[in-house]
């Protein structure tokens, strides 16, 4: 054991000393959840008052004087002289954000107390204009229907046979965890493998490029022991960034002003010591997994730039599973409890909402930990092979 | 002591290997049944030209390689059987020097003298003597990253020396040093020696087999074509310089191997 943490010691201050390791494993995952949280928030809401605010050009072809009118025109330009195929054109071209067409003879219709077919072109790319321009077409559409009760002399109700209100009883924590929650694991699941991806190029393909492999090789310490010994500072960086994108998520939750209140109120909910230590009893074993496979993975390459092509394509193995939880219908079950990653990512979905089943989060977490036993066998398997440690 | 006994190291060539080397062959042998002794307070020299096998045998002895048939006992240890023992007997140097670049002297002289288990202690005044040696002290808290190659080969040797070995294993230690750098490793190697140990180098450089060398071996395409003393070396060849002498030897074996 004194051999493991001696390694372990000196690896350890090796990397924390390496710049690239402190940026990947340290400063990048403490500062992304709260820029994700704030700068996507502060986007969506400029974005979204920058569009409210805009005045729209609108085309109306045959519309009623009355409808006319009831535009705010503060909101809303009227665009006059346009047909069918010009305002279609406009609005392809920008020059035009929408054009209302009343189809027939609207005040025969009315009279008749028939339905007038309105038309409304817009382009789904900007944002608001269809809501905005439904909502005028309802509002008008509206006053024309009290109209109509009131010549008919009926009540309200007389066409409003039911009277719906719904009930959303989901706790806002199983909603969220249900939904948004899918986005959190695959940051932690890919924070740790960021965290250990360089330090394992450095201490395993690195060292063989330097050469110092070949002195450490020399002392009195089996291969096993100095292995073991830089799998624990792999992972260990590897659950750092992972923590450190936890304290980054706390801090934004805690400091980050103008965060709207319903976000806050969800990832307070989250940030609990209950996720924390279950999210962490699955990210240790994750991490031991990242540091013995990459180690066995990067053993064979002989610099460091063929080390990063052979991880890059691992990367994406990684990503998938992860990514995967973030699809509707796949929901967690015995199947998937055993699916490595993408376990991680549903069960941490599950322990948001508060839906975690116990027995399967055990089944979760032994399997991680098989997982990580064998990546490490693995691992030790090629650095016992002569031609794998030397370059 | 070291003594090597019928020593074969061979390697199975992969497709590609074939290809570079235009063989047929599923494998070839870099050391091919050599058999030689180094005597404790003697320096020994391994000599040949690139390729011919040298550091394979050095690395077989530094347990970092392991011998396909035959085996190495380093003092009565066998680099097969007690891999680990021979660790704690050996000290490994190499040309190209080997350190950690943002570590300083000290963190990496304690680092390797942790791994060979020695006590604070005598690891203390080791150390102190050492750097006092090697004149380290005065950049012994400088991360190796900012040091000159000179400074780098002074940290090497004290790493390498740190456990006090009783065999120390220089391959081609002096190759690409300056000459002030590579006259410290001399000077080692000659302490080495007065302090009684088996030290056995590999080298191109003839003036300073011929300065140092007490025994001496060529090897050549893994064959071990000679193996004498220094002494008789010198007197079966008296009439040509010690490089001259090197090169008929190794042109003779060349020849009536291609013969």
């Amino acid at each position: 054991m004194n051999t493991i943490l001696t390694v372990f010691k000196k690896e350890l201050i090796d990397t924390l000393r390496d710049r690239r390791t402190l940026i990947t494993a340290i400063i990048m995952p403490a500062v992304a959840i709260p820029f994700l949280m704030y700068g996507m928030t502060f986007m969506m809401k400029t974005i979204m008052a920058k569009e409210e605010a805009k005045k729209l050009k609108l085309a109306l072809l045959d519309a009623p004087s009355d409808f006319m009118s009831s535009i705010d025109t503060s909101k809303i330009m009227l665009v006059d002289g346009m047909t069918m195929e010009t305002g279609r054109d406009g609005i392809l071209s920008d020059s035009l954000d929408a054009m209302i067409a009343f189809i027939g003879d609207f005040a025969q219709q009315q009279t008749d107390l028939k339905t007038t077919k309105v038309n409304m072109w817009y382009k789904s790319t900007n944002m608001t204009v269809k809501s905005r321009m439904t909502d005028i077409v309802e509002a008008y559409e509206k006053t024309l229907l009290d109209g109509r009760i009131e010549k008919l002399d009926m009540s309200a109700s007389t066409i409003d046979p039911l009277d719906l209100t719904r009930y959303d009883i989901a706790p806002k924590k199983e909603f969220l965890g249900k939904t948004a929650g899918g986005f959190l694991p695959y940051m932690f699941i890919i924070f740790c493998f960021m965290g250990c991806m360089y330090p394992a190029l450095d201490l395993v393909t690195g060292e063989k490029e330097r050469g110092t492999i070949e002195t450490l090789l020399t002392v009195p310490a089996s291969r096993f022991k100095i292995l073991m010994g830089k799998v624990m500072t792999i992972s260990i960086m590897g659950l750092a960034a992972a923590i450190m994108g936890i304290v980054g998520m706390v801090v934004g939750v805690k400091l980050l002003p103008d965060m709207p209140e319903d976000m806050f109120e969800v990832l307070n909910n989250i940030v609990s010591t209950k996720f924390v230590l279950m999210l962490l009893l699955m990210l240790i074993p994750l991490c031991v997994f990242f540091g013995g496979i990459l180690s066995a993975m990067v053993i064979r390459a002989r610099s460091f730039k063929e080390a990063q092509s052979i991880v890059s394509p691992f990367t994406f193995i990684i990503i998938l599973p992860a990514a995967m939880a973030m699809i509707p219908g796949i929901d967690m079950s015995w199947k998937t409890a055993l699916v490595p990653i993408l376990n991680i990512a549903l069960a941490t979905k599950e322990i948001i909402a508060g839906t975690m089943d116990s027995g399967m989060y055990i089944a979760i977490v032994l399997s991680l930990v098989v997982l990580a036993v064998i990546a490490v066998l693995f691992s030790h398997n090629q650095f016992s092979k002569e031609g794998m440690v030397l370059k | 002591m070291i003594k090597v006994d019928q020593v074969t190291k061979t390697y199975n060539l992969s497709k590609q290997q074939k290809k570079e080397l235009q063989t047929t062959a599923p494998s070839i042998n870099a050391v091919n049944n050599i058999s030689f002794q180094c005597q404790p307070g003697r320096v020994f020299s391994l000599l040949g030209p690139n390729g011919a096998g040298k550091t394979t045998t050095l690395r077989m002895m530094s347990t970092i390689l392991g011998p396909t048939s035959g085996d190495i006992e380093i003092c009565g240890h066998s680099v097969k059987a007690e891999p680990q023992k021979v660790r704690s007997k050996i000290g490994f140097l190499t040309g190209s020097t080997n350190l950690y670049d943002r570590l300083n002297p000290s963190e990496i002289v304690e680092y390797f003298a942790k791994l060979h288990g020695m006590d604070k202690r005598f690891f203390e005044q080791r150390k102190d003597m050492l750097f006092t040696q090697l004149g380290v002290h005065e950049f012994s808290q400088k991360r190796i990253g900012q040091m000159s190659t000179g400074m780098k080969q002074k940290v090497s040797i004290a790493r390498s020396m740190i456990h006090d070995p009783e065999v120390v294993i220089f391959d081609e230690p002096t190759s690409g040093l300056d000459v002030i750098t590579a006259n410290s490793i001399i000077d080692l190697i000659r302490r080495c020696k007065d302090e009684g140990k088996t030290v056995i180098f590999s080298s191109h450089i003839m003036s300073e087999v011929d300065l140092l060398c007490d025994d001496l071996a060529i090897i050549a395409k893994g064959d071990l074509i000679y193996n004498n003393t220094m002494e008789n070396f010198r007197t079966e060849n008296h009439n040509t310089s010690l490089t001259e002498a090197f090169i008929n030897i190794v042109s003779e074996q060349t020849h009536s191997t291609t013969l």
